[in-house]
């Protein structure tokens, strides 16, 4: 891959002072707010200091991540962005070669710390597909066909892990700078006609419990104390937080277990039935803000790079935290995904918070 | 191709080609938002409910059941203490491995182990402990207390078991107590508070269960979802149920009941001038404390697929003719219609004819007993002569006095009584699809034909002559202080002359004491006076040409023995009904029980 100066960046006013002063600061704001109370709401819905002392480590480092990205000069990184996809592909060879406990490889154990190679995916397929696309200042149909053939692998690979969740996600994080960047609507049309098309040998492909999923969503009620029961105890707990909620560690169906995953997926229902409707649209309006605020950055942005980078990653965002929350409150089939900035994770905690640092390197440079 | 997508791609889309990506998130984050207004606000309270429910758990803290005794304090139903083996699913591993180590271990089948595991299994939290084996032997619960603590999940446990002490003697009295049964909980809600507990079936244990069960106590527990203890919230102690005492006599009891070894019959004995029942025996009885163990099904099985039905209380369900035990009050209704009186004899030789009928009504004996009346018609117990009056009487002559004296009518003591039957024109129409004949009323004249009585009924109805018409209520329940108890009257016979009473308590005296009397057998100076009847009631009909001789071969069809008596008459203080089923002779086998009860009762007895 060469690195050629970008032709089109020339138009841009630089500024030249690497000043902190320009950072949307509201977006740093909204995500320390996120990220405190998600530690809160770990300690109340597991009960150990253990796990929340890991998330605070992982915080602290995306914190410093965070900020070490938001002050970098993203033109300067662009060749990085650009050949960042192959960190990504190759933790995601080496999960499936390692020999992993249980039924699925998702995890990749350095000893010290772990992480998900899939979740460091979602992130590295779309920046470096958004730099490859905009190297040159007219985009081939090409590159378009390059980048969908690097989504579909890693898709694929994530598939096979399996993780059903992450690798929609990962086919999502891929296939949106693609859209973005101006690939003619026949042709999104056609593909999404062709995706229809290979729904059937997809659900061929899935895991016996990923399809039990799905039919718990369609009818939950059917099997109320088995699979049907997670979504079943969420919604109880939602719903008995009623307007101000039970209180900080007070909720009886986080406290006593009644929620599955509760300090993970499910947090969302240990938040609503502690705090309650009120708390639920604080966040609500929180992650709307946090949203519009990034999606600023890519309408604000002179650079093409900088609008797929901000835009896309700003979807992925918007797509964890709707599809998490749909999940939780029963409107969405149980996919296993985290709430951002708040689900305990080390690894999605991390990867979130880089993303922003991107972004916010990206607003800097305007 | 160089400038393909510049053609229709303006500067600034990626932006709104963003928004129209984020369009479905922003749907999907609406409708979130909206489920969740739904659910906190709109179901809030439902939910609410539902989280309660999840959270809270109330244990049910068991009464102790209340204690039974006799009248003068004897115990007569206590609670032991059952040792009972329980499973908690949540500390088993492997459980056909677990239940397989058990059956060896307490010598109990692998196959009921498993079958009571399953049942609860599916019911219960994950760290809800059931009962596996109720009821361990003492060998078991040694073997266990040396093994337990290798295998992890399973306690022994104990437990209030109801226990009859004097077993047998008292079965139909006490009745006994089982497990609650769906149906049951469906009647009485207050049941379903109550766990692993047992309730009264029949008897004393059933129709005082409610004063006995006592109330429940509750825990209130918080409980995690495994059904693992938290905290406790709240607890309310139970209370406990009431000891009762019952007029039952323990000694009294245990003496007559000796009496019914190895015969088949009832008996009633109850003071007359209160109705305080001081014995009453079903034969054969059964052992109570069998029927409250899962461990002796077969015992159970086979005492209800008993043919002489053990369970079955035959003093107080028990139907059966008077026979001439019925004679007084036939005798009663006749002078008082003034179809007789006391002088008049009629000439018994051993047959009577009705017109037009050339079949003979036959007596008991052959030749008859000669010009008999009424005092002698008693103590000899003629049929003819009473065939005669009931043939004068007709049927609406003997009903109301029958029906005075309680025939036919529950007399209130226990739920489970028979009504007995006191048969009349419609009852037979309806009943047998017949009109009421001569002959049916003549048969009435001497307890035979349709009419049925419980030993209870006939006990009640001699107190009757023993009150002088007066008839107290019968209960179970020691009043408190028996001689201040005012009984409640059930009934009140008027006769127009007040000596009619005791001329027929002469014929009833005559009846032992007099040298003719069909119990005379049984007369003993030492004894006190015993007023009383003989009876021998036919289970079947001899038909013309057959002699009875022929029938009683059959063990089964032979009569029953009645002897219906009180004393002592000059001041009434027991009245006793017995009947010994195929006993046929009233004087031989049922009236020796009557004279024991009375002169065990008085104390008046020496030659026991």
């Amino acid at each position: 891959m060469q690195n050629r100066p970008l032709s089109f960046s020339v138009d841009i006013k630089l500024n030249e002072r690497r000043n902190l002063a320009n950072f949307d600061y509201s977006i740093v704001l909204a995500v320390l707010l996120l990220g405190l109370f998600g530690l809160a709401m770990i300690y109340s819905a597991s009960g150990s200091y253990a796990l929340v002392l890991r998330q605070a480590m992982y915080f602290l480092l995306g914190i410093i991540l965070m900020i070490t990205a938001a002050i970098s000069n993203f033109r300067k990184m662009e060749p990085i962005y650009l050949n960042a996809v192959w960190i990504g592909f190759f933790f995601l060879v080496l999960v499936l070669v390692l020999p992993n406990s249980g039924n699925t490889n998702r995890w990749i154990n350095l000893g010290f710390i772990g992480f998900q190679p899939s979740e460091l995916m979602r992130f590295l397929l779309p920046i470096s597909a958004a730099a490859y696309l905009t190297r040159n200042p007219q985009i081939k149909f090409s590159d378009w066909m390059i980048v969908i053939v690097a989504t579909l692998l890693a898709f694929i690979l994530v598939f096979l892990q399996p993780d059903f969740g992450t690798s929609a996600i990962v086919l999502l994080s891929g296939i949106t700078p693609i859209i973005l960047s101006g690939l003619p609507w026949r042709f999104i049309i056609y593909s999404f006609l062709g995706g229809i098309g290979t729904l059937p040998f997809l659900w061929i492909s899935l895991m016996d419990y990923q399809k039990e999923r799905i039919f718990t969503f369609i009818s939950p009620e059917a099997d109320a104390l088995g699979s049907g029961w997670n979504i079943a105890q969420s919604k109880i707990a939602i719903g008995s937080g009623q307007f101000l909620g039970k209180g900080y560690m007070e909720g009886s169906q986080s406290q006593l277990d009644f929620i599955p995953e509760s300090h993970t997926d499910f947090i969302f229902a240990v938040i609503v039935e502690e705090f309650g409707f009120i708390g639920a649209l604080g966040l609500f309006l929180l992650y709307a803000f946090l949203i519009h605020r990034l999606l600023y950055v890519a309408k604000s942005s002179n650079s093409k790079f900088a609008k797929l980078v901000a835009a896309t990653l700003s979807i992925i965002l918007a797509a964890y935290i709707t599809l998490n929350i749909s999940m939780v409150v029963g409107i969405f089939p149980v996919v296993g995904m985290p709430l951002p900035f708040i689900s305990q994770g080390g690894t999605a905690l991390v990867v979130n918070m880089i993303t922003i640092g991107i972004i916010l390197s990206l607003r800097r440079t305007t | 191709m160089n400038n393909y997508s510049r053609k229709r791609f303006k500067e600034g889309e990626e932006y709104s080609r963003a928004l129209f990506f984020l369009s479905p998130f922003i749907f999907l984050f609406s409708i979130s938002l909206f489920q969740v207004l739904n659910l906190t606000l709109l179901q809030g309270d439902k939910y609410q409910t539902i989280a309660e429910s999840n959270r809270i758990y109330q244990k049910p803290i068991n009464p102790v059941r209340g204690f039974i005794y006799d009248r003068k304090g004897i115990l007569l139903a206590e609670n032991i203490v059952q040792r009972d083996l329980y499973i908690t699913p949540a500390y088993i591993e492997d459980s056909s491995k677990t239940l397989l180590t058990l059956s060896n271990l307490l010598n109990v089948p692998y196959e009921i182990l498993e079958k009571n595991f399953s049942k609860r299994v599916k019911k219960a939290k994950k760290f809800d402990s059931f009962p596996l084996v109720k009821a361990l032997n003492e060998e078991q619960i040694a073997k266990a207390k040396v093994n337990l603590d290798s295998i992890s999940g399973i306690e022994v446990k104990a437990t209030l078991k109801r226990y009859a002490l004097h077993k047998e003697t008292l079965a139909h009295i006490l009745g006994y107590v089982g497990d609650i049964s769906s149906d049951e909980i469906k009647r009485d809600k207050l049941l379903s508070e109550l766990q692993n507990t047992q309730i009264g079936k029949t008897g004393i244990e059933k129709e005082y269960d409610f004063v006995l069960r006592g109330k429940p106590g509750i825990q209130t527990q918080e409980r995690d979802v495994k059904g693992k203890l938290v905290r406790v919230l709240d607890t309310q102690g139970a209370e406990d149920g009431k000891d009762i005492f019952l007029t039952i006599d323990q000694k009294l009891q245990d003496h007559l009941f000796k009496l019914f070894k190895n015969r088949r019959g009832a008996l009633v004995a109850l003071e007359p001038k209160t109705g305080l029942v001081r014995a009453l025996i079903s034969s054969p009885s059964f052992n109570p404390n069998i029927l409250n163990s899962i461990v002796d099904t077969d015992k159970v099985e086979s005492l209800f697929a008993n043919e002489e039905s053990p369970i079955f209380n035959r003093a107080v369900s028990g139907q059966y003719p008077p026979a001439s035990t019925l004679k007084p009050f036939v005798g009663l209704a006749a002078i008082e219609n003034e179809v007789i009186s006391w002088e008049k004899k009629i000439k018994d030789n051993g047959k009577f004819y009705v017109d037009g009928d050339p079949r003979p009504y036959r007596g008991w004996k052959e030749n008859g007993h000669g010009r008999v009346d009424m005092r002698k018609a008693i103590a000899e117990s003629s049929d003819v002569y009473f065939y005669n009056i009931a043939y004068d009487l007709t049927l609406s002559g003997i009903r109301p006095m029958l029906d005075n004296f309680g025939f036919g009518k529950k007399t209130g003591l226990t739920d489970f009584e028979a009504n007995g039957l006191l048969p009349d024109k419609k009852w037979k129409l309806g009943y047998k699809g017949d009109f009421w004949f001569k002959g049916d009323t003549i048969n009435l004249g001497i307890g035979q034909g349709y009419i049925l009585a419980t030993p209870l009924q006939l006990a009640m109805a001699y107190s009757g002559l023993a009150n002088r018409g007066i008839i107290y209520q019968p209960q179970f329940i020691q009043p408190e202080d028996e001689k201040s108890f005012q009984p409640k009257k059930i009934a009140e016979i008027q006769l127009s002359d007040k000596k009619d009473w005791e001329k027929m308590e002469q014929a009833l005296i005559d009846v032992i004491s007099a040298r003719n009397g069909t119990a005379h057998k049984v007369f003993d100076t030492n004894s006190v006076v015993i007023a009383g009847k003989t009876g021998t009631a036919q289970i079947k009909s001899i038909l013309p040409g057959r002699k009875y001789d022929a029938i009683r071969e059959n063990p089964a069809l032979r009569d029953h023995a009645l002897f219906v008596g009180y004393g002592p008459v000059e001041d009434p203080k027991l009245v006793v009904a017995v009947i010994i089923e195929n006993g046929e002779s009233g004087s031989e086998v049922a009236a020796p029980i009557v004279k024991s009860a009375i002169n065990f009762y008085t104390g008046g007895f020496n030659a026991e």
